[in-house]
């Protein structure tokens, strides 16, 4: 019975150290480890994805954007759009829903990064911004 | 025991009586909001694909609301989606096109869907405060878009509670 146990708690450990963002599930972990290659380093900082959500820019229709515009400076928190409707927060840790689907995030990923950047986000601005909104 | 009994039985009784209570309000309810006439034969469509993509930003306004060539100018142009870029792909766009289309103001029976369609001449409006009837029919209470509790006209369902249903009747602005 004790032997069983252990041999589940060590294959349960292994199948954890599989994925190396113990945050994310493994289709997540999928993606990150895709923008890892692309932006080639060996891990994402949390905290370099607090600075690029909290930096503000000038659009070039003149007014100031930043991610935080329409999610307030606190992800935690809830947001709203530019028409007004509410936005549920971004962290996963009050949302669980967030960063739980590739497609999703690599599809608002690119809507919202046009919309304040005028460009795609690189590789290394994705993987730390999807660590800081997974580990907040 | 007995005193037991006879507590357990007056819940009940009390429970019955706000349960048939509940269920009167409702039925109630249920009448005086459906009995506008002009939306009776209206059933609210539903797109999985349309909610997800339209509604994160904004109202998701019903397709009957505007004609055809609209929603096409609109899902064509959707990289420019009134400054955004929605990055659509090809089948969620092909996906809501169609839905839009086989729902939109021409194959709308509703009092509102005619008039939008009467109103509207040769125009394409890509908004639905651009239709000339509903311009018209919105001309006493402009002011009360700007209301923070309103936000903008793209709010429709600040007003029209049950817009989301085909009834746009029913209206409560609110202060």
């Amino acid at each position: 019975m004790k032997r069983g146990l252990s041999a589940m708690i060590a294959t349960a450990a292994l199948f954890v150290s599989a994925n190396a963002y113990p945050a994310l599930n493994q289709d997540m972990n999928g993606l990150i480890e895709k923008f890892q290659k692309e932006a080639d380093v060996k891990s994402f900082s949390a905290e370099d994805g607090r600075k690029f959500f909290a930096t503000k820019r000038i659009h070039s229709k003149g007014e100031e954007r930043s991610c935080s515009t329409c999610h307030t400076a606190d992800p935690r928190q809830k947001g709203k759009t530019v028409v007004g409707k509410v936005i549920e927060p971004m962290a996963q840790s009050i949302n669980k829903e967030r960063f739980t689907d590739p497609k999703k995030v690599e599809k608002w990923l690119k809507r919202n990064c046009a919309w304040v950047l005028e460009r795609e986000c690189t590789p290394k601005e994705k993987g730390d911004f999807i660590l800081y909104m997974t580990t907040i | 025991m007995k005193t037991n009994r006879i507590r357990k039985t007056m819940i009940a009784v009390v429970l019955g009586l706000a349960l048939a209570a509940g269920t009167n309000a409702y039925a109630d309810g249920d009448d005086s909001t459906h009995d506008h006439g002009n939306h009776a034969s209206y059933n609210a469509v539903e797109n999985h694909a349309y909610t997800q993509e339209c509604s994160a930003c904004h109202y998701l306004y019903l397709p009957g609301l505007l004609p055809a060539r609209s929603w096409e100018a609109l899902i064509k142009g959707s990289d420019k989606h009134f400054g955004e870029n929605l990055a659509l792909d090809e089948k969620t766009s092909a996906e809501i096109l169609g839905f839009l289309k086989s729902n939109s103001a021409e194959k709308t029976n509703t009092e509102w869907s005619k008039k939008i369609m009467k109103s509207l001449g040769s125009s394409t409006p890509e908004r639905i405060m651009d239709v000339p009837w509903i311009i018209k029919e919105h001309r006493e209470v402009k002011n009360a878009f700007k209301r923070p509790s309103v936000g903008s006209a793209s709010n429709c369902g600040a007003c029209h509670t049950r817009g989301h249903e085909g009834d746009f009747d029913t209206v409560k602005v609110p202060k």
